[in-house]
């Protein structure tokens, strides 16, 4: 794999389970 | 008769994420990706996540909460409450109602196969099998086509069988005593497979000394490494936005219905965001690292770049494979359980509007309810099982999960932009809400997406939709099967037909009651 790849690949994982964990997060803290 | 709700927050997006999460995350992806620009691919395919599949799965939550606060669970009733004056608008809910049931009566048969597989890999079945084509065959010859694995397709038929009586069983149980507490359990045992699946890729290695060139890193470098001459491709674009309507569960139906079981104060903005990113990290970090990596590293890219569908990847390639590791049995297990429950949490989803139609509409109970349609669509679903070599399911997935999505994701667009307006819908989506999205939301929702959507609609309706109608390729490959695909036809159109007739009854119904103006 090309350093571009593993930049895609590892900058795309990073958004996505960024996301995940900052919304599940927000949930489990959620009151309601 | 009180509405059910659902148990917990949690329980809600587990069950929106298991309606996303489905074979299309683990299969599709990767080859779409692979063959449209490898990393490159992921900007259209972030751009379509942000411009349609977050402002979709939002504007479903929201619609589907507001018509919940009216008794409505589906379609009809919903978008009646959105456009009170607008009559024949419910009309086009009933898209919503038979697009699911649609794509469930193939569906279902697919994904029995799954459970068949599952046992096939405990089994030891199919090892016997070690080449591409006697792999291939043994698909064929469960499916019926010919007698060289099984005698008949008795075998398919009894995991049919089971496949469709849990799926029954289920939604029976209703929301909180079925769906909910089905996907509770099958979401979590999902996401450890999946994870347990990608670290036995990821330590693959060089599994074939005599080819080093045929490794993990290459296959990740297949999948990952970007080719940005494939950004001017239009088609690229249209491949990216085409997955994340796919692979969300927008323009279904089956949002819409989930959200209606919420209280008025329930969040959709955040529980949307969250059921969004639980698909894409089922789609994009655990899809994307299992299928095309271990492939290439055994088959090597000419080999494994030559999976035409999604089915050869997943039912002739993956096997092929896991069956060459140690403990192979119980990792092809592992695989096929994985699909197996990403397809009964996405075919529950599409009974429910169908089951809640009734519910609400006709007064039934949810078992009754879905008596009614386990018989209607078991009687449907045999035309997908026998009419399986003649096409059908194509012509199915055609209608059901392709034409109808786009269509009724468009509607849905611009009732709550332009209909219901979008400073009500704004207000709507933010009561209740755990975050505050972004103002720019406002103008994408409007204006942004309808566009985005009109253009799709544009595009596949000239490059696709025509041809397939006009049966133009099975009219010169395949002339046999151009009676199936008109019977398919004229059993899609008396079912969207009778449908109508039945939201005809219940607004007349609901008329006498004096419950509409």
């Amino acid at each position: 794999m090309t350093i571009g790849g593993w930049v895609f690949m590892i900058a795309s994982w990073a958004v996505i389970l960024g996301v995940f964990a900052y919304a599940m997060i927000r949930t489990l803290r959620a009151k309601n | 008769m009180a509405k059910e709700r659902w148990g917990s927050k949690l329980g809600v997006i587990m069950a929106v994420a298991g309606s996303a999460i489905g074979l299309g995350n683990f299969l599709r992806f990767p080859g779409l990706a692979a063959n449209n620009g490898g990393g490159a691919f992921m900007v259209p395919y972030f751009v379509a996540l942000l411009l349609l599949g977050l402002p979709l799965m939002w504007i479903e939550w929201t619609i589907g909460r507001f018509g919940g606060g009216f008794g409505h669970s589906t379609a009809p009733g919903m978008f009646h409450t959105l456009a009170t004056k607008t009559r024949f608008i419910k009309y086009f809910g009933v898209i919503g109602i038979f697009g699911p049931i649609v794509i469930f009566v193939y569906y279902t048969y697919i994904e029995s196969w799954l459970l068949g597989y599952s046992f096939f890999a405990l089994t030891g079945q199919y090892a016997r099998c070690t080449t591409k084509e006697s792999m291939s065959a043994f698909l064929s010859s469960y499916c019926g086509a010919d007698k060289s694995y099984f005698a008949n397709i008795g075998t398919a038929y009894v995991f049919f069988l089971i496949t469709f009586a849990l799926n029954v069983l289920v939604v029976a149980g209703g929301i909180r005593g079925g769906i909910q507490r089905l996907c509770e359990w099958s979401m979590p045992v999902l996401f450890v497979l999946g994870i347990v699946l990608v670290v036995r890729v990821f330590t693959l290695g060089t599994p074939d000394p005599a080819h080093p060139e045929n490794n993990v890193a290459s296959g990740l470098g297949f999948l990952w490494n970007p080719d940005w001459s494939k950004l001017a491709d239009a088609k690229v674009w249209l491949a990216a936005a085409g997955q994340i309507f796919f692979t969300l569960s927008v323009g279904i139906g089956v949002i819409l219905t989930y959200a209606s079981y919420l209280e008025k104060k329930d969040d959709v903005a955040l529980s949307g965001l969250t059921a969004a990113a639980a698909n894409e990290v089922a789609e994009v970090v655990l899809g994307g690292s299992i299928v095309v990596p271990a492939a290439i590293a055994f088959f090597g890219v000419t080999a494994a770049a030559g999976n035409k569908s999604i089915f050869e990847l997943g039912f002739i390639t993956m096997p092929l494979v896991l069956d060459k590791l140690p403990l192979g049995n119980l990792f092809g297990f592992a695989w096929f359980l994985l699909l197996f429950l990403a397809g009964i949490t996405s075919s529950i989803s599409l009974a429910q509007p169908a089951i809640a139609f009734l519910e609400d509409e006709f007064g039934l109970t949810k078992r009754e309810a879905a008596a009614v349609f386990a018989v209607v669509t078991f009687v449907l679903c045999q035309a997908s099982i026998f009419g399986f070599s003649y096409g059908v399911i194509d012509e199915l997935d055609f209608w059901g999960a392709n034409v109808c999505l786009v269509l009724f994701g468009t509607i849905e667009t611009i009732l709550f932009g332009w209909v219901f307006g979008m400073d009500k819908a704004w207000t709507e989506l933010h009561t209740g809400a755990d975050i505050t999205i972004p103002r720019i939301y406002r103008f994408i929702i409007k204006y942004v997406t309808p566009l985005v959507l009109l253009a799709i609609l544009g595009f596949w309706l000239v490059q696709d939709w025509v041809p397939t109608m006009l049966m133009t390729e099975a009219r010169k490959g395949s002339p046999q099967n151009v009676p199936y695909l008109l019977a398919t036809r004229i059993g899609l159109l008396t079912l969207f037909a009778l449908l109508a007739l039945m939201v005809k009854i219940a607004w007349r119904k609901r008329r006498e009651r004096g419950e509409l103006a």
